[in-house]
């Protein structure tokens, strides 16, 4: 039984998986641009409402990660948002986070170049994530 | 050419596209199909003399409610700013853009605003925007962005001497008209320029990381036909029928490298055009023959194709060969129409290549070049061997 997505035990988990995993400590070692959020779109009955997750990144080390609303999330200098499916996607490796905002499949709100720059943190942070034993909110 | 049993792809190409000589003269028919009655003209200051907006004003009549003509030859974003406070004031609905791509991607900014409300700058992001923008038609009076088919804006922001990418499938323009009587008063440097930077981007979608067969179809038909008549557009601005076929090639290629994406090139054109000035067309005829080198490892068989859409013979030869000679038969190209073929002879200081390839380790073309690009190492090399040329 795996943890399920966007819970606050999956963030928990996250937040972990992320500074257990060196390559994300050295592929982010120059991330000093501050927090990036992270919202799934609503999917009733089990994600009723839009939720956020904040993760305070800074040279390689996730500081905070934590459950927020989109109110909230919209205030991170980086903020991606996307459809279940689609982060589903992501943490199956079948969409490249960055090619999934080119393709209009996640939105970007936020400096993209510097996105851009940060191409190999990106790929890490979905490598961590992969890690985890998720419960996806449509199985 | 097979493509994997896996291949997956988006395809989006939603403009309707209207071609012909004096096809401008419909702009009003055009508007009002769409249900625009309100339109803001968007154009620079020399076409805003001509009679080729004179014209294309009178054909709106009545649904002409004004005129934003100051939009500069690399377009910022205190120029979309202040076309949307006149669009406002005016009470615009719709927009019909007349100029090259500089001009269409500032309306592009503009719809945002008229939409959107607010300032450029709010809309930074990439695919940001969650409804249809602002009605627009755009007549380009260049061959060469593809601006007209294009889900980018590329604006720069000129106190951070940088471009912007605004990339939106909702910012697409409704309408596109390709009148190639407005195209024969372009300079032959000019025509030269966008002319191959029309060509980079047949060129790119053919070898992105997110390339995908309609972008091939479109990508290598527009590369035998700019290769055909740009050098007969470039001689004799006058010859309609290669004008035409120029306005064709670069909407192909424009809607080609909307979906498939370019690469390290533009990465690297738009940074030298940032930092030097450097024409956004001519950047890319410099580098482009180095970056065909550099990713010839990885996309040898698409190069082939490339050359062989130039019309160079490589029959016999390994796709590593015919494509070095795709390399060789562009740079002969790019000299034969005239543009300079190195940075050096373009004003680019030999001491700002490792900031330029610093740069454009961030331009987002670079994620999809076709060769991952790891380092800004990799694009010194580039940049140093296009500097000498």
């Amino acid at each position: 039984m795996g943890i399920p997505f966007f819970s606050e035990e999956w963030i928990s988990a996250y937040k972990t998986a992320i500074n257990g995993n060196p390559a994300y400590k050295t592929a982010a070692a120059d991330w000093t641009y501050g927090v990036v959020a992270l919202i799934c779109k609503a999917l009733p009955p089990a994600l009723p409402t839009d939720v956020g997750i904040w993760l305070d990144l800074d040279r390689g080390v996730c500081h905070e990660a934590k459950l927020v609303t989109v109110a909230e999330a919209a205030k991170a200098p980086f903020c991606i948002t996307g459809e279940h499916a689609r982060w589903k996607q992501v943490l199956k490796k079948e969409l490249e986070p960055i090619k999934g905002m080119m393709q209009g499949k996640l939105k970007l709100k936020g400096d993209l170049p510097t996105i851009v720059r940060a191409v190999a943190a990106a790929q890490e942070l979905v490598n961590s994530a992969a890690t985890l034993d998720t419960k996806f909110l449509d199985e | 050419m097979d493509y994997a049993a896996d291949l997956s792809f988006l395809f989006t190409n939603p403009t309707k596209v209207v071609y012909g000589v004096g096809s401008s003269a419909d702009v009003g028919l055009e508007l009002g199909a769409l249900g625009g009655k309100k339109a803001l003209v968007v154009t620079d200051a020399f076409l805003s003399k001509t009679e080729i907006v004179g014209k294309i004003v009178a054909s709106l009549g009545t649904t002409c409610v004004g005129i934003f003509s100051e939009v500069p030859p690399d377009s910022g974003v205190h120029a979309v700013n202040a076309g949307a406070e006149l669009g406002r004031s005016l009470g615009a609905d719709s927009i019909v853009s007349i100029g090259g791509g500089s001009v269409i991607d500032t309306a592009k900014g503009i719809a945002i605003l008229l939409t959107e409300g607010g300032s450029l700058l709010d809309y930074q992001g990439f695919q940001l925007l969650t409804r249809r923008q602002t009605l627009h038609i755009c007549i380009p009076t260049t061959a060469g962005t593809g601006s007209e088919v294009t889900y980018f804006a590329v604006i720069k922001d000129h106190d951070k001497k940088r471009k912007l990418i605004f990339g939106d499938h909702h910012i697409i323009p409704d309408v596109a008209i390709l009148d190639p009587s407005l195209t024969v008063g372009l300079p032959a440097v000019l025509t030269a320029a966008t002319g191959l930077d029309a060509f980079s981007h047949g060129l790119e979608a053919l070898t992105s990381a997110q390339r995908e067969p309609m972008s091939d179809a479109l990508g290598l038909h527009a590369i035998r036909i700019i290769r055909r008549n740009l050098p007969i557009a470039v001689k004799n601005g006058a010859d309609l029928k290669a004008r035409g076929q120029m306005l064709i090639a670069a909407t192909l290629a424009g809607a080609a490298f909307s979906n498939a994406q370019v690469g390290l090139l533009h990465a690297i054109a738009h940074t030298v055009g940032a930092r030097h000035a450097v024409h956004h067309g001519t950047a890319n005829a410099i580098a482009m023959p180095h970056v065909v080198r550099f990713n010839n490892d990885v996309v040898a068989d698409r190069h082939r194709l490339v050359a062989e859409a130039m019309g160079v013979d490589v029959r016999g030869m390994s796709d590593e060969a015919a494509g070095l000679r795709a390399a060789d038969a562009m740079s002969q190209f790019v000299a034969e129409v005239g543009l300079p073929r190195s940075f050096r002879e373009a004003g680019v200081p030999q001491s700002d290549l490792a900031a330029c390839a610093e740069a454009a380790m961030s331009d987002g073309a670079i994620v999809y070049n076709a060769k991952p690009v790891m380092s800004p190492r990799e694009v010194l090399g580039v940049l140093t061997a296009a500097w000498s040329g």
